[in-house]
């Protein structure tokens, strides 16, 4: 449904402002552009279902 | 055997002549030297030149007071490695008014310690988040094949640099295939090993869960001699493993019987244009290479580095996206700035999912111990493409060229690249990727790929 999409304008211009980020006017317009093209990307990820064990395999070793 | 001092030696040639006396070091950095000026004003591979420092460690091996065994070799490093005296660019402006390293990074040293010889820092894209060779500060890196078109990046000045001819060794990084990348569109041996195989440590970051340093080379001797000389744990990169070193010298010997080898499908298969899946079926007839295989979720692998990599290289880079985004390069800031943004939840469900990947992955070693495929779904573009055509979908050429490597590097699989040389055509490369701390069976291959005369790499 179309009104389900989301305002990718409007969600960089608020999560840039709660991250502190100033994105000046002359960039803006692709910062949205590649989030948008990240949202494409990374949606075969979005897609796969996990297990709630399944945990990351991180190197931090204490 | 070629004249040690033409641009057609390799490391090996070069280190044997050395050795036996046949030829001085200082010959040899004087003629890398003159090459390197000749060969600069088309191929822009270099950032900065260091021939007083190569000149006088030459004196010093002609002296006999160093040895090992890549004597008298001159090698180049992308300009994200620390050499001492210098800026660390990684590509940037922003970083040149930065610290100036104190020593060099780790394994400029553990080359030196071999014998070689640094005779410069190499163009890269800007802080390595890039596959094209392009950089708005510096001008992009021109693939000697045909200067019109790109190198492939980031590592395209090390690309650049050993495919002229003006250096037989370059180190990269490759994150997502910053090194494979330019291998294949340059047409040279590269070789990205195991992650955490070798030490990073002196060298700028971009995104940790990935980053991994190798060799571009002529030859696989000459990968394996310098893998040889790298490898050794150091407590100065917490990744770094703590295994021995394995030798892989010796191991080029070996042949390639024993071998089990299957070229993959599905995923990287699709997306290619003819050329590449020309190139793997090439090197499958010619390793006698039939049974095909299929990385499971190879999609979502990539759709998970793509995440990672672009969480991570924005929040890396945010203190300079707020303080100086006038400096950085047109074609990374607005892409670190979407990363910046992009949700949390989607960077832990990358590596949560990462282990699950491996984990299937490392079952099909169980079967095979090496798998074939595509390098790029390319040759090389021409410089300022931003579109290209693959599979029937017109598709930007910045995210794609690394379409085949970044499910490979999102577990650091080693891989070494073969390269082949397409008469007429530009030369493209084919993927030998080996189970984890295995480099010595991909280096086996492409030893016989090389040996049969499938791959080689001549210089431009």
């Amino acid at each position: 449904m179309a009104e389900d999409k989301p305002d990718i304008g409007r969600l960089v211009d608020e999560a840039a402002k709660a991250l502190g980020l100033p994105i000046a006017e002359q960039y803006r317009a692709n910062v949205i552009v590649n989030y948008e093209r990240s949202l494409a990307i990374a949606a075969p990820l979005l897609e796969v279902d996990l297990d709630d064990e399944l945990t990351p395999a991180p190197v931090f070793r204490p | 055997m070629s004249d040690p001092l033409s641009k057609h030696a390799t490391a090996t040639e070069i280190a044997g002549a050395v050795m036996s006396g046949k030829v001085k070091a200082l010959a040899v950095v004087d003629a890398a030297l003159a090459r390197i000026t000749a060969a600069e004003p088309t191929v822009n591979a270099f950032t900065d030149i260091v021939a007083e420092r190569a000149r006088i460690r030459a004196v010093e091996i002609d002296r006999g007071l160093h040895r090992g065994p890549m004597l008298g070799v001159p090698f180049a490093v992308k300009n994200l490695f620390d050499i001492k005296g210098h800026p660390t660019r990684a590509g940037s402006k922003i970083n040149n008014d930065g610290p100036i390293a104190t020593r060099d990074g780790s394994l400029i040293r553990k080359l030196e310690a071999a014998g070689a010889i640094l005779v410069g820092g190499l163009n890269m894209g800007e802080y390595a988040y890039d596959f094209t060779g392009e950089n708005a500060h510096y001008g992009p890196s021109r693939n000697p094949r045909d200067p019109e078109r790109m190198t492939g990046g980031s590592s395209g000045g090390s690309g650049a640099a050993v495919a002229a001819g003006e250096v037989p060794i370059a180190l990269g990084s490759d994150t997502n295939g910053s090194i494979r990348v330019p291998a294949s569109l340059c047409g040279l041996f590269g070789l990205k090993p195991t992650y955490g195989r070798l030490s990073r440590a002196g060298t700028y970051p971009f995104v940790d869960a990935f980053d991994h340093l190798g060799p571009l080379a002529r030859s696989v001797d000459d990968l394996a001699l310098s893998f040889d000389a790298m490898q050794g744990w150091d407590p100065d990169d917490p990744v770094c493993t703590d295994r021995s070193a394995e030798p892989t010298v010796p191991a080029l010997l070996e042949g390639i019987n024993g071998l089990r080898i299957a070229i993959a499908g599905d995923y990287f298969e699709r997306g290619a244009r003819p050329e590449a899946l020309e190139a793997v079926a090439t090197v499958a007839r010619a390793l006698g290479a039939t049974r095909k295989i299929t990385i499971p979720e190879a999609a979502a692998a990539r759709s998970a580095a793509y995440v990672i990599t672009a969480i991570e290289g924005g929040q890396l880079h945010l203190p300079r996206l707020r303080s100086r985004p006038q400096d950085f390069d047109p074609d990374t800031r607005e892409r670190f700035m979407a990363g910046a943004l992009l949700p949390g939840a989607w960077y832990v469900k990358a590596q949560r999912f990462r282990r699950r990947y491996r984990a299937n992955v490392q079952k099909l070693f169980a079967e095979v111990d090496i798998i074939l495929a595509p390098a790029t779904p390319c040759t090389a573009p021409r410089l300022g493409q931003v579109m290209m055509s693959l599979g029937g979908a017109e598709l930007p050429v910045r995210a794609n060229l690394g379409l085949f490597t970044q499910p490979i590097s999102f577990i650091g699989l080693p891989v070494v690249v073969a390269p082949l040389q397409r008469p007429g055509g530009l030369p493209i490369g084919v993927q030998i990727i080996a189970n984890h701390y295995n480099e010595a069976a991909a280096l086996r291959v492409a030893r016989a790929l090389e040996k049969q005369g499938v791959a080689s790499a001549p210089p431009a």
